[in-house]
C-alpha cells in the first residue's frame, strides 16, 4: 500500500514524473524526486561489522547518524572505486511503516528531470540480472532504457 | 503552551491531586490520627470539585461533594478512619479519576454504591449526611464549641486583588449570628493614607455550631494572604492541660512565607504523634515551596538533541584548536568545552525528576495486593528523592510493577508459614533507590522465602534448557528466570505465574543501558537490583581502536585495562585471561569486528562487567574518554545486536558503541561451548 501512495506523490496527472537521474555502473536508474532529500559529496563511512551486505555502513549527515546502502551489491554489479563524480544521495524511504534516512552511492548524479508514463516499457521477464521484484518499471530517457527501482523493495 | 486545551490543563492539575490524595488515605491508613493527613485529602478532594465545576464536569463536582461532605466526620474528628473506610475512599478516588478521563465509561451505579458504602462506614444515622453543609451549618452536636471569637488581619495589598473583605464577613454571618467589630488601630493620618490599601481588622463574635473548617472555607481563598485567628468561645470536651486557650492559626495552605513553626492542631493529638512524622513535615513544605514551571517534555527532548549536536561541534573544535598553534583559539576552544558540559548537565539535569513519583504509586499496589492475597506486607521505600532521566521512570514502571508483584505473590510466604519459620507475620517489602556513581540501583528487596533453586533447575532441564545434570552456578540457574516463558509458580494466579514477565523485565532495563542484579538467600528472601545509567541521551564512553575503525564502550561498563600478555595472545585456543587469580573469558574484537590483517604488538585488554560476570575485550588500542552523545542505529540495521548505537567523533565520522550486555552473553556461550568440548 505504501508503495502506491508514493507512485502517487511522484506522478503528475498527465502521467510525468519528477526523477532523479543516478547512474551505478554501466545502468541509469530514476529516482523518484519526491524521495530525495539532499544529495552530498562523499563523506568517510563506518563499517558496520555484522550487517547486510548491501548496507554495510554507516555515516554522519548534519548530526545524525544514517545508514549508507549500495545498490550496486544489491543488485550484483561490479564495485568501482570512487571517482570525482561519486555522490551520495539521500533519501527517505518508509521501512515497516516509518520514514527512514537512507544513504545511496551513486557514481554520478544527472540531472533532475521528468519522465513520462507514455514511455514506460514492460519489465522484460528474462535477459536481466537482477529481480523484478526491485523494478517498479523501466521507461526511456534520451533514447537509452533507464530503471526506476522500488526502493522500499530493495531495502527491506 | 497558551493553546493548550483548558480541560487538559485540568487534567494534568486533577492527575497529580490524585496523587496527593492517594498518598494522604494511605498514610491515613499507618497514622490515622494525623490530621495534618485529613487535611490534605480534604484540600485535594475540594480543589478537585472546585475545578472540575470550573471546567464543567460536573458529575465529578457533584460526586466529590457527596464524598467530602461523607467523610466531614472524619475530619472533624468523630470517625476513626478504619481501613474499611479507607478502601471505600480509594474506591471512591478511583471513580472520580475515571469520571475525568472517560466520562462516559464511568457508571452511575457504581458511583452511587460507592457513597452508600461511604455513607455506610461514616455514619450511623445516613441521612444526617445528606444535608448541603453550607446552608444551615451541620447539625450542631454537643461536642462542639458554642461559637467561635475571631480575629481578621487582612494583608493591605488584599484589596487590590480583587478580594473584598466585607463580601467575606457577609459570608461569615450565613454560619450563624455574628457580632462584627471593626479594629481601628491600624488606619494611618489622611497623608499617609493609601487609598488601594487595606487597614481595617476585625473581631467577630460568631455563634454557632459550626467547625474550625466550615470558617476555613469561607477563607479558603485569600488563607495565603491573612491572618486568621480562632478561639472557641467556650470548651467542652477539650481539656487543655494549660491554662491558656489553643490558637489555632490558619496556616497557608502553601507555606512560602516564614510562617512560624507549624503547630496546627490542637495539643493533645501532637504529643501522641509519632517522632518521625514531625521529622517528615518541614521537608515536604520545602517541596510544595519550590517554583516550578510546566514544559512538555517534546521540549526538553528537542533542548536535548540540540546540545547533543553543541557537543559534537565543540568536539570537533577542540580537535583542531589542539592541531593548530593558535593561542587565543585555544582559549576560546577551552571556553566553549566548559559551557557546553555546564550547559548538558543542566539540560539533563531538567530532564531528571526524583523517583518518587514513580514509588508512590506502588504504595497503593501494595496495599490491594497485600489485602487480595491476605498477606500482611509492610512497603518501605527510600531514596525517594534519586533522580533519574524522566524517559526512563516511565519506562520503569512496569518492570518494578511486576517485580512487587512477584515479591508479594511468590516471595512473601502466607502467616503460618511465615510463622513456623519464626519470622514476622507481617512481610516486609523495601523499595530502594540510590546513586553509584553513572548509575542508579534500584532495590526491589523482600523478606520471604527466597528462590527455589532446585527447582528452577527442575523447570529448566524439563522444558529442556539444559542438559540433566549440568554442572551450572546458582547464579546461572536463576538467570532461567528471565528467559521467555519460564515459570515455576505452580499455579496460575491472576497476577502472575503465567511466565510472562521476567523476561520482558530484562528486556526493559537492557533496552535502558540496565541490568540486573539478583541474590536470593533460601528462608531470608530475595534481592533484585536493577542498574541503570543516569539518563539516555549522553554517556561517557571509552574511546577504542580496532583495526582501522574505532569504537566506543561505555565507561560505567569498564572496570580495568590491562595488557595483554605474549603469552595469553599465542594462545590461541583457550580464551581465558588471568586477572589477579581469577579466570575471565575474553574476545579478540578483531574477530568479532572481522578485521583482517595481523594484529599490533601491544594488544589491550578491557575488561567489563555486568553485574557479577566479567569479559575482556582485546583491541589494538585504548584511545581515551569521550563524550558520547547517543544516536541510535537506523532499522536497517536492526538485525546487527552487538552495536547498542553509534555516535560521532570530533573528526565527524560516525563511531559505533559496543553493546555491552551482548559482547558479555557473546563470551560467555563461548567459554562454555569451549568448556564443553574440553571436556568432551
Amino acid at each position: 500500500m505504501a508503495t502506491d501512495r508514493q507512485q502517487d506523490a511522484g506522478t503528475v496527472q498527465d502521467g510525468s514524473m519528477q526523477v532523479v537521474m543516478i547512474g551505478l555502473g554501466d545502468e541509469k536508474f530514476a529516482l523518484d524526486a519526491g524521495l530525495v532529500r539532499e544529495i552530498i559529496d562523499p563523506v568517510p563511512a563506518t563499517k558496520v561489522a555484522g550487517a547486510r551486505s548491501f548496507v554495510p555502513s554507516v555515516i554522519n549527515v548534519r548530526g545524525n547518524v544514517i545508514p549508507l546502502a549500495d545498490l550496486r551489491i544489491r543488485f550484483g554489479m561490479p564495485q568501482t572505486e570512487d571517482s570525482a563524480d561519486t555522490r551520495i544521495v539521500v533519501i527517505e524511504v518508509g521501512i515497516d511503516n516509518e520514514p527512514v534516512l537512507v544513504g545511496l552511492t551513486a557514481d554520478k548524479v544527472y540531472e533532475v528531470t521528468e519522465i513520462s508514463r507514455t514511455d514506460v516499457q514492460q519489465t522484460p521477464r528474462v535477459g536481466m540480472h537482477w529481480k523484478p521484484e526491485f523494478i517498479r518499471f523501466i521507461t526511456k530517457w534520451r533514447e537509452e532504457f533507464v530503471i526506476v527501482p522500488n526502493m522500499e523493495r530493495i531495502l527491506n | 503552551m497558551s493553546s493548550m486545551d483548558p480541560t487538559e490543563i485540568f487534567r494534568q492539575e486533577a492527575s497529580e491531586l490524585f496523587e496527593t490524595l492517594e498518598g494522604a488515605l494511605l498514610d491515613l491508613g499507618l497514622r490515622p490520627d494525623d490530621r495534618e493527613l485529613v487535611d490534605s485529602a480534604f484540600r485535594a478532594l475540594h480543589t478537585i470539585k472546585g475545578s472540575g465545576a470550573m471546567f464543567g464536569f460536573d458529575r465529578v463536582a457533584a460526586f466529590t461533594h457527596e464524598f467530602e461532605t461523607a467523610f466531614e466526620l472524619v475530619r472533624k474528628g468523630e470517625i476513626k478512619p478504619t481501613h474499611e473506610l479507607i478502601a471505600v475512599a480509594l474506591a471512591a478516588k478511583d471513580y472520580i479519576r475515571a469520571l475525568i478521563e472517560a466520562p462516559d465509561d464511568a457508571d452511575q451505579i457504581i458511583g452511587d454504591a460507592i457513597l452508600d458504602d461511604l455513607k455506610r462506614f461514616v455514619s450511623p444515622v445516613g441521612q444526617d449526611l445528606l444535608v448541603e453543609p453550607d446552608v444551615d451549618g451541620p447539625p450542631v452536636s454537643e461536642s462542639r464549641p458554642a461559637g467561635w471569637q475571631l480575629r481578621l488581619e487582612f494583608e493591605s495589598h488584599i484589596l487590590r486583588n480583587g478580594s473584598n473583605p466585607l463580601d467575606l464577613l457577609d459570608d461569615l454571618c450565613k454560619l450563624g449570628p455574628c457580632f462584627v467589630v471593626p479594629v481601628t488601630d491600624g488606619v494611618p493620618l489622611l497623608d499617609e493614607l493609601e487609598p488601594e490599601d487595606c487597614y481595617l481588622k476585625w473581631d467577630v463574635t460568631l455563634h454557632s455550631g459550626c467547625d474550625k473548617a466550615a470558617i476555613d472555607d469561607v477563607f479558603m481563598f485569600v488563607q495565603d494572604e491573612m491572618k486568621l485567628t480562632l478561639v472557641p468561645l467556650a470548651q467542652i470536651e477539650r481539656a487543655a492541660p494549660a491554662l491558656a486557650l489553643p490558637v489555632v492559626e490558619a496556616e497557608p495552605a502553601a507555606p512560602p512565607a516564614p510562617a512560624p513553626a507549624a503547630a496546627p492542631v490542637p495539643v493533645a493529638a501532637e504529643s501522641a504523634l509519632p517522632p518521625e512524622r514531625k521529622r517528615e513535615e518541614p521537608k515536604r513544605a520545602e517541596e510544595r515551596g519550590i517554583a516550578t514551571v510546566r514544559v512538555q517534555a517534546e521540549r526538553l527532548d528537542e533542548l536535548m538533541d540540540r546540545v547533543g549536536e553543541l557537543v559534537i561541534a565543540q568536539a570537533r573544535l577542540s580537535q583542531l584548536a589542539a592541531a593548530g598553534s593558535d593561542l587565543s583559539i585555544k582559549m576560546i576552544a577551552e571556553e566553549i568545552e566548559r559551557l557546553a558540559a555546564s550547559l548538558r548537565d543542566t539540560t539533563m539535569g531538567a530532564r531528571m525528576v526524583p523517583i518518587g513519583s514513580l514509588f508512590g504509586r506502588f504504595r497503593r499496589l501494595v496495599h490491594d495486593l497485600s489485602r487480595d492475597l491476605g498477606k500482611p506486607v509492610e512497603f518501605v521505600t527510600s531514596g525517594e528523592d534519586t533522580e533519574l532521566d524522566k524517559t526512563m521512570i516511565e519506562c520503569l514502571a512496569d518492570p518494578l510493577v511486576h517485580l512487587i508483584r512477584n515479591a508479594i505473590d511468590h516471595g512473601i510466604e502466607d502467616s503460618e508459614t511465615r510463622a513456623s519459620a519464626g519470622k514476622t507475620e507481617q512481610g516486609r517489602i523495601e523499595l530502594q533507590a540510590i546513586h553509584s556513581g553513572a548509575q542508579v540501583l534500584v532495590t526491589v528487596r523482600d523478606n520471604g522465602g527466597g528462590l527455589n533453586t532446585a527447582r528452577i533447575r527442575a523447570k529448566a532441564e524439563e522444558q529442556g534448557l539444559i542438559a540433566p545434570g549440568t554442572a551450572m552456578s546458582d547464579h546461572e540457574i536463576h538467570q532461567f528466570l528471565f528467559h521467555p516463558g519460564f515459570s515455576t509458580a505452580q499455579t496460575i494466579s491472576a497476577l502472575s505465574g503465567r511466565g510472562v514477565g521476567m523476561d520482558v523485565v530484562k528486556r526493559t532495563i537492557e533496552n535502558m543501558r540496565g541490568s540486573i542484579d539478583l541474590s536470593t538467600k533460601a528462608g531470608a528472601g530475595t534481592c533484585i537490583t536493577l542498574r541503570l545509567p543516569l539518563t539516555l541521551a549522553i554517556i561517557e564512553g571509552l574511546l577504542i581502536r580496532v583495526g582501522e575503525g574505532r569504537y566506543i564502550i561505555p565507561l560505567p561498563a569498564v572496570e580495568e585495562c590491562v595488557e595483554l600478555t605474549a603469552e595469553e595472545e599465542r594462545s590461541r585456543g583457550r580464551n581465558f585471561l588471568n586477572v589477579r587469580g581469577n579466570l575471565v573469558p575474553f574476545l579478540r574484537l578483531r574477530d568479532i569486528l572481522d578485521v583482517r590483517g595481523t594484529p599490533g604488538q601491544h594488544q589491550k585488554t578491557i575488561i567489563i562487567s555486568t553485574g557479577e560476570t566479567r569479559v575482556g575485550l582485546v583491541a589494538d588500542q585504548i584511545i581515551g574518554n569521550h563524550q558520547t552523545v547517543i544516536k541510535s542505529l537506523s532499522k536497517l540495521h536492526s538485525d546487527v545486536t552487538i552495536f547498542s548505537g553509534a555516535t560521532i567523533l570530533g573528526d565527524g565520522t560516525a563511531a559505533l558503541i559496543l553493546d555491552v550486555a551482548q559482547l558479555v552473553a557473546l563470551a560467555q556461550s563461548r567459554a562454555e561451548k569451549q568448556q564443553m568440548s574440553e571436556a568432551a
